[in-house]
């Protein structure tokens, strides 16, 4: 009879404890941690930077706690998603333009617009991102934190050994037709197995032992870690509307004339073909085989870090007409709105906006701020590492970034013409897939 | 060999269709015995079967019955699901999308339960023929335990065209690379091989296990009668192993169609959703994309296709019988 009693009394316990287990974090996701901000990151280095922030803001609200977690890109939107459901997300989180519009829509963020007017935040201090932020219904659902554009990173060494000096590369000239300049840069810095550049006769396209440039095909959305920055420069835009298109150009003869010249560069053995490296613009310079990459300013660091490789910046490519146009975009901080600590998740958010806060974070030289002050902060820090930043300040101080589109159902959109791109630039798929594939946008960017 | 199996059998083993069999039947007959004791049982036993009646009912039959419900609905999981009727389902059978993952779900699935079951059945066999040391079947389990995140990273830099050590090698040989991970032709065949390294410890030792009740004077008495390695393992290893076998291919064939974490690390459905199998495309569209109506609906179709598989299968290769019974 004992033993039949101390089993009873195990399963009892088996059987009551996970349902104790659940309601306690049922209760703490209630009260949400006590008086702690949570605050997200995808950035692992960028969580470390902001942490530097914590210890002056708890210093200026003695009452209000900060917690920072990163979680990796893949998981991090998943979690959020689960955590809106489940009532554990985050108060406030670092948040990316293809997917704001979607919580926006469901309810998700908080307008920023009464709180901003409330505390007086100085909003005019943020340089760039705040018309991004700026949903359809006139209202601000982040705070900029950052910017970012895309330029080249190239092997020095590979571009002395061409014969080619900084200037060539500083300058690049580019157009669908012929490549301009930037084609004969990149063909005269590939080299075969036997030696021949890819400018010189008896060069052999099958044996490419240094390829003159990364893969320029379906890096990122729209082009967006690759050929956004060079189609910009004969006028096409991604959108039929500045914001919120109804549609997007993949038809127009520029694009798929762009689209052809950048196949056929993989087609000549300058660059490798669609697939033949599945590791990051980081890694295939690293390796030795790549003499230049597309690649965003946020890889900066990672590049420089490069072992026995010297990486130079250059930024995005002239047009016909002499001017550039490279992509920008910013990530922000949102505040979730059905979150139990708004006004406190507002405190933080808004010592992150302030001049303070990314002056310290920005000295990393993780992220490029968004306040202009802070960004000199973060260009010297990094000259001081041995990266000049100037390839792309320069773009910003001269106008010459554009914005990406902003528009709904990115994921969608992502996933519907993605596989496309690749079928056009595997070679499974002809010049009729860019009408197929605006159709396929038209369709979803209607809902 | 007949006449030796028959005497080698354990006293009181069935025979199929031999009259023993309804003998056995009515004499294991249970005697309906209603003492205070036996009822004090019962209640024991209620309570010993509660945690796991519970389990079943929360983590089981209510996210069924919820998902059944969800794919009848328009479902943006951060506002209320709107009823549709069969509007997923409509959508279902004219998505291309869905069928050409399903295609390629099935592609998948044929290779690697094809080869799963193959290398392990053979592995498991020359395990017992050969040794029985702990080291070695330790060492043979050693990939089912690393993480399949970790083994997708892995073999996703190994088998890189141009910075993989197995192109290094195939280069070195041949010449040419094989582009094992972005070409279309080979990255479902990669896809699976590398499922089949990951998983093939655990079903070779589960059929190892499989082989250690077969009694050791069956093979005895096959090798009197002169039998040779292949012959015995036809004729004896094989028809024994029935239920083993019929168990391992099920589970392999359940664990197939699941397949998402490897495919996810290594090529995120590409090239060209050439590797977009149905869990990918399930996951996209409802995470990525909050469509978890339509996610529901594809997740209940693939439960129906697993169920006809599974007891399709059952049924044909009598899963419960070995060839002694």
């Amino acid at each position: 009879m004992k033993i039949k009693r101390i089993l009873t009394l195990a399963i009892g316990m088996a059987v009551v404890a996970p349902l104790a287990a659940c309601s306690a974090g049922g209760s703490d996701a209630a009260d949400g941690g006590g008086g702690t901000v949570q605050w997200w990151t995808w950035d692992d280095k960028q969580a470390v930077s902001y942490k530097k922030c914590i210890a002056p803001f708890e210093a200026a609200n003695p009452d209000i706690k900060v917690e920072i977690s990163q979680y990796a890109w893949d998981d991090y939107w998943t979690k959020i998603t689960t955590g809106f459901v489940a009532g554990t997300a985050p108060d406030a989180f670092q948040n990316n333009v293809s997917y704001y519009p979607e919580y926006v829509d469901q309810g998700q963020l908080l307008a920023l617009d009464d709180k901003i007017a409330e505390t007086k935040f100085d909003l005019a201090a943020i340089g760039t991102g705040v018309g991004a932020w700026t949903y359809k219904d006139d209202s601000l659902y982040g705070i900029p934190m950052d910017w970012a554009t895309v330029g080249h990173f190239y092997n020095e060494t590979y571009l002395a050994d061409a014969g080619l000096t900084t200037d060539d590369i500083d300058t690049m000239t580019w157009n669908p037709k012929d490549g301009g300049t930037f084609d004969k840069v990149v063909a005269r810095l590939t080299v075969d197995a036997n030696g021949v550049r890819g400018d010189e006769a008896g060069f052999d396209k099958s044996k490419v032992a240094v390829y003159g440039a990364g893969s320029i095909g379906t890096n990122g959305l729209n082009g967006q870690d690759s050929w956004a920055g060079f189609l910009s420069t004969t006028g096409w835009t991604l959108g039929n509307d500045a914001n919120w298109p109804t549609s997007f150009e993949y038809e127009a003869p520029e694009f798929v004339a762009a689209m052809n010249y950048f196949k056929s560069l993989s087609d000549r053995g300058f660059t490798p073909r669609e697939g033949d490296f599945t590791q990051g613009a980081v890694e295939q310079l690293g390796s030795g085989k790549v003499a230049m990459v597309v690649g965003g300013s946020w890889y900066a660091p990672s590049f420089n870090a490069l072992p026995g490789i010297e990486v130079g910046i250059a930024p995005s490519v002239l047009g016909d007409n002499g001017k550039r146009s490279g992509l920008t975009n910013s990530n922000a901080n949102s505040i979730w709105k059905n979150g139990p600590r708004i006004d406190n998740a507002w405190e933080w958010v808004s010592f992150m906006g302030s001049e303070e806060c990314q002056s310290i974070a920005g000295a990393d030289g993780t992220f490029f701020p968004s306040i202009e002050a802070s960004m000199a902060i973060t260009e010297a820090a990094m000259l001081e590492q041995g990266i000049d930043l100037a390839p792309y300040t320069a773009q910003f101080a001269d106008g010459s970034l554009f914005t990406t589109p902003m528009f709904s159902h990115g994921q969608e959109l992502g996933s519907t013409i993605q596989p496309m791109f690749q079928g056009f630039f595997n070679g499974e798929r002809g010049d009729d897939v860019f009408a197929e594939m605006s159709e396929a946008s038209r369709q979803i960017l209607a809902d | 060999m007949t006449t030796q199996l028959e005497a080698n059998k354990p006293a009181g083993a069935r025979t199929r269709g031999s009259k023993d069999r309804s003998k056995n039947r009515k004499g294991a007959a249970p005697t309906r015995v209603t003492s205070a004791a036996n009822r004090s049982d019962w209640k024991l036993g209620w309570l010993l079967i509660t945690p796991a009646i519970l389990g079943f009912l929360v983590f089981a039959l209510y996210p069924t019955l919820r998902g059944i419900y969800l794919s009848f609905t328009d479902f943006r999981v951060l506002t209320p699901a709107k009823w549709i009727g069969l509007g997923n389902y409509e959508m279902l059978l004219n998505d291309k999308v869905f069928w050409d993952s399903l295609l390629t779900t099935l592609y998948f699935v044929f290779l690697a339960v094809l080869l799963g079951v193959a290398i392990s059945m053979l592995t498991a066999v020359i395990l017992h023929r050969v040794t029985n040391s702990t080291v070695i079947r330790g060492l043979i389990i050693l990939p089912f335990l690393i993480s399949s995140v970790v083994a997708g990273v892995v073999w996703s830099w190994m088998l890189d065209s141009q910075l993989g050590i197995v192109n290094l090698w195939i280069e070195s040989l041949s010449g040419e690379t094989i582009r094992f991970l972005s070409d279309r032709a080979w990255v479902i065949p990669s896809l699976a091989v590398i499922t089949v390294w990951k998983s093939m410890g655990y079903t070779t030792i589960l059929i190892f296990a499989g082989l250690q009740t077969i009694p050791p004077q069956v093979y005895e008495a096959a090798r009197t009668d002169g039998a040779n390695e292949f012959q015995m393992f036809r004729r004896i290893t094989l028809p024994l192993l029935r239920p083993i076998t019929a168990m391992v291919t099920i589970l392999t064939i359940i664990s197939a169609f699941q397949v998402f974490d490897i495919v996810q690390v290594t090529t995120k459905g590409g090239p060209a959703n050439a590797s977009n199998v149905l869990q990918m495309y399930i996951y996209d569209k409802a995470f990525g994309q909050l469509d978890f109506g339509y996610g529901a609906t594809m997740s209940l179709a693939l439960f129906a296709m697993l169920i006809v598989i599974s007891f399709t299968q059952m049924r044909l290769m009598r899963a419960s019988e070995s060839d002694t019974n």
